[in-house]
């Protein structure tokens, strides 16, 4: 995803300059992303340069930005457009589980189960975090953390799911050969 | 820490010869005072069993249940009953709550059952019924409450007494993810206060409440979590 939404979101509100900006964005997205202040301008520049923000009046030497109708247009188009995944996964779990399946002297099970140890322990420290965070202080970084608890999930799911099938799988040809 | 549950070299099979099965190879595991201990596994693994051995509603084939120091399976029935009573609380999967009697008659019942005097149970009944949340609810039937409510219900009998160790299985089976976890925050504030949870699920997220997660096998530990960073 492109920073350039993340400002014209945040213009689209109120206008800032270029350090409010960094911080505000840093803090709506619960600390999950760090941007520096360079990023900020060089995104800026090519936001004015495409005609979406414009400076607003300036006060002395700090200048402000503003979102213009056409921002407005293209930030709306982007919320209102679903995210689609790119592509089959090429993520290491997945590549490396296939492989060990396809490989004779691997144990699979055993790569799936200390998978699942370390997924669940990284579950763990981000369900701590979670009992710690104030419900509405912390509104961002909870929706966050969420997102990481349910990604982690997934993964958890498929560990589990990919266990059972190579199980039966064992079972069906243990059937077959008596 | 001081162990409050000690498995030594417990199993359990049913039948025998060559219908035997085995349900629970030679299990080791200590549980700690103020530890909650999530244990998972897939279905069949021997969950369901473990903890029913340490709730003395099951008695294993050989090794020992120490619960509180007691061996558990050398009590008698009378035995048994009063580690429910006072020493272990259980939540079933499906709750069973009697439904002809309110919250608050359902969580002062283990504590009539045990002779208390009846306005000394429900005194404490509604003391409990307000640290899980409910105290607007004790007069109110069981179909009258919501899933979430209904489960709150279920841990209040269980910790009502002042028993300090909680079994539960698949608590939160048919509840959506946010009222699943505010149940885990109970169940997380009462080992935080010194208390024990043995918490049996196949739900990662809700596992990882637990302050260390055992695998379970077909009927053996394959592995847990390190024990990191415990919340102090």
């Amino acid at each position: 995803m492109s920073f350039r939404y993340g400002l014209l979101a945040l213009l689209s509100e109120a206008p800032r300059h270029g350090y409010q900006l960094k911080t505000d964005f840093e803090d709506r997205t619960g600390g999950s992303w760090a941007i520096n202040i360079g990023q900020v301008y060089t995104t800026l520049q090519r936001l004015e340069r495409d005609g979406l923000v414009e400076e607003a009046d300036s006060d002395g030497d700090r200048h402000d930005y503003r979102i213009t109708a056409a921002g407005r247009e293209q930030l709306t188009d982007w919320f209102a457009a679903p995210v689609v995944p790119e592509g089959p996964p090429r993520d290491e779990l997945t590549i490396k589980v296939l492989l060990a399946v396809a490989a004779n002297d691997v144990d699979v099970t055993d790569i799936l189960q200390r998978q699942r140890t370390a997924s669940i322990e990284q579950l763990q420290a981000y369900t701590r975090r979670k009992a710690q965070a104030h419900p509405e202080k912390d509104m961002a970084f909870l929706l966050m953390l969420d997102a990481l608890i349910f990604r982690t999930e997934a993964e958890i799911r498929w560990l589990d799911a990919s266990e059972a099938r190579i199980r039966h799988l064992a079972r069906t040809k243990e059937g077959d050969n008596r | 820490m001081t162990a409050v549950v000690e498995l030594q070299g417990v199993t359990r099979s049913f039948g025998k010869g060559h219908t035997e099965v085995v349900a629970l190879q030679p299990i080791d595991l200590d549980v700690g005072a103020g530890e909650f201990v999530a244990i998972m596994g897939p279905s069949g693994s021997g969950k369901t069993t473990l903890l029913s051995l340490v709730g003395g509603l099951d008695r294993p084939t050989g090794g020992r249940v120490v619960v509180v120091g007691t061996d558990v399976g050398a009590l008698d029935g009378r035995g048994l009953a009063l580690l429910r009573r006072r020493t272990v609380g259980y939540v079933f999967q499906d709750l069973n709550l009697l439904p002809g009697l309110t919250a608050i008659e359902n969580v002062s019942l283990p504590l009539e059952l045990d002779g208390r005097p009846l306005r000394q149970a429900r005194a404490a009944a509604a003391e409990v019924l307000a640290a899980v949340g409910l105290a607007d609810f004790a007069d109110r039937f069981p179909d009258d409450l919501s899933g979430g409510e209904q489960q709150r219900v279920a841990i209040a009998r269980a910790l009502v007494g002042d028993r300090k160790i909680l079994l539960a299985d698949e608590p939160t089976g048919a509840l959506d993810s946010i009222t699943g976890e505010s149940v885990m925050r109970l169940l997380r504030r009462h080992c935080d206060d010194g208390g024990t949870v043995i918490l049996v699920t196949h739900d990662a997220a809700h596992a990882a409440w637990a302050d260390r997660v055992v695998f379970l096998r077909d009927g053996r530990i394959v592995d847990e979590t390190r024990a990191s960073g415990r919340a102090a």
